[in-house]
């Protein structure tokens, strides 16, 4: 899977560097598109997946959904931690700032929060069950939020832009991009799902020999 | 158990008190910090007005669940033959109680000390104060709900708390804003209908998502 994730890496990092033609207003600085819409779009889509598996434990009890969702939670914060600093340099290079408070800024920073508050709910809980029912709750609502907070920030005018016209080649571009990282998401989501199911064995394992 | 929170509160005085002085603090700090003009201050108003009352709230939500741990009541509490449901609305309606205390005294004071034309139009500023609270009291209930697992007093609460219910704050504020500028036109019925969404949603689910937190 290590080969497959670097093998992904390296055509998307040759591609944006080598065959996407160059901006003519903004430069190299707008390949940067290349890494943050995939980020941002896996960002939301793994804090919706991560609900979406927390109501199947609430409803069903299989440790299998919690495994998922925490697992969904990780990838999906790294991924909109990745949205924002990546938007920041663009930023930058583009408004001549590293933030503002657009309305899509502050929309991706408040599910980062949100997300933020899922993943440290785990470290400040003693007991896996009350944690994991816990953490499903915090999800549910968090997506509950996230139209409202997409709602009240949409209201303002924004600078951020809204699905710009790009020439044929840099949209196939931004489609190898998209598939390669989905390919990275899906691994990282699966090795990660391992992981928590072998730590809650190995905790289980310690729990019957004492 | 409305009234057991009431009368618990009302004995001890330890949420009330230090609840609106905090509120009168961060207003009083807010209005230093802004020397305007009379235009520019109207314009910033609602925005001041709901930030107060909702850092002030912070103090009352985090409280909701907490004295019941802290105090052993919990298990007794449970032993009600109420469901999980019913307890939900009775610290839900605690909490209506508590935000409305520190949102009257707020208002006074900007209508009365900061000259703010809140009540030019009464009835859109009162529907604006009940929709901004129900908001804050159900999301917050909800969240303060799961102090009943975590450890100690990490802040980790008032942070979920105060994510989930901005768009309450930012609806609130802006539909404040149009009233002091005496608009209250399509813009001002979305911030409303957002509100009103929000308050739907969020006591449906608190209703529904409540017994997942309160099992054993």
């Amino acid at each position: 899977m290590l080969h497959a994730t670097t093998a992904c890496l390296l055509i998307a990092g040759a591609a944006v560097s080598y065959f996407a033609s160059t901006e003519k207003t903004m430069g190299d600085a707008q390949r940067i598109l290349y890494l943050h819409v995939p980020m941002a779009w896996f960002g939301l889509i793994a804090f919706l997946v991560t609900a979406i598996t927390g109501a199947l434990y609430l409803r069903s009890r299989e440790a299998e959904w919690d495994y998922w969702s925490q697992a969904s939670a990780e990838v999906g914060w790294l991924c909109l931690t990745l949205t924002i600093v990546t938007g920041s340099i663009w930023a930058h290079a583009a408004w001549n700032t590293w933030w503002t408070w657009d309305p899509r800024l502050t929309t991706v920073f408040i599910l980062w929060v949100i997300n933020s508050g899922y993943l440290l709910l785990r470290g400040n809980m003693e007991d896996t069950l009350q944690s994991a029912r816990f953490r499903a709750v915090v999800a549910i609502i968090g997506a509950l939020d996230l139209p409202m907070i997409v709602m009240a920030t949409r209201w303002f005018r924004g600078m951020h832009p809204v699905a710009p016209r790009m020439e044929p080649g840099m949209r196939v571009m931004l489609l190898i991009s998209v598939a390669v990282f989905s390919v990275i998401f899906g691994i990282l989501l699966v090795r990660r799902r391992g992981h928590l199911y072998l730590a809650n064995r190995i905790a289980l394992i310690k729990q019957e020999t004492d | 158990m409305v009234q057991k929170d009431l009368v618990s509160e009302l004995r001890t005085g330890l949420v009330w008190p230090p609840m609106c002085l905090f509120g009168l603090l961060v207003a009083a700090v807010f209005s230093f910090q802004m020397e305007l003009l009379a235009d520019q201050r109207i314009q910033i108003a609602g925005g001041l007005l709901w930030l107060a009352t909702v850092f002030a709230g912070m103090l009352v939500l985090d409280r909701t669940f907490a004295a019941e741990r802290e105090e052993g009541c919990w298990h007794a509490m449970k032993l009600y033959p109420v469901s999980a449901t019913m307890i939900y609305f009775a610290k839900f309606a605690v909490n209506v109680i508590t935000l409305a205390i520190i949102q009257l005294i707020l208002i006074a004071l900007f209508v009365f000390v900061a000259d703010i034309p809140l009540f030019k139009h009464p009835w859109a500023m009162l529907s604006v104060a009940v929709l901004g609270n129900l908001g804050i009291a159900s999301a917050g209930t909800i969240l303060s709900a799961l102090g009943l697992g975590i450890r100690g007093n990490s802040g980790l609460l008032s942070l979920l708390i105060l994510a989930v219910v901005i768009p309450v704050v930012i609806a609130a504020a802006e539909a404040t804003r149009l009233i002091c500028t005496d608009d209250l036109g399509d813009m001002w019925r979305r911030w409303i209908h957002l509100l009103v969404v929000f308050v739907l949603v969020f006591i449906s689910a608190g209703a529904a998502l409540i017994d997942f937190i309160v099992e054993e």
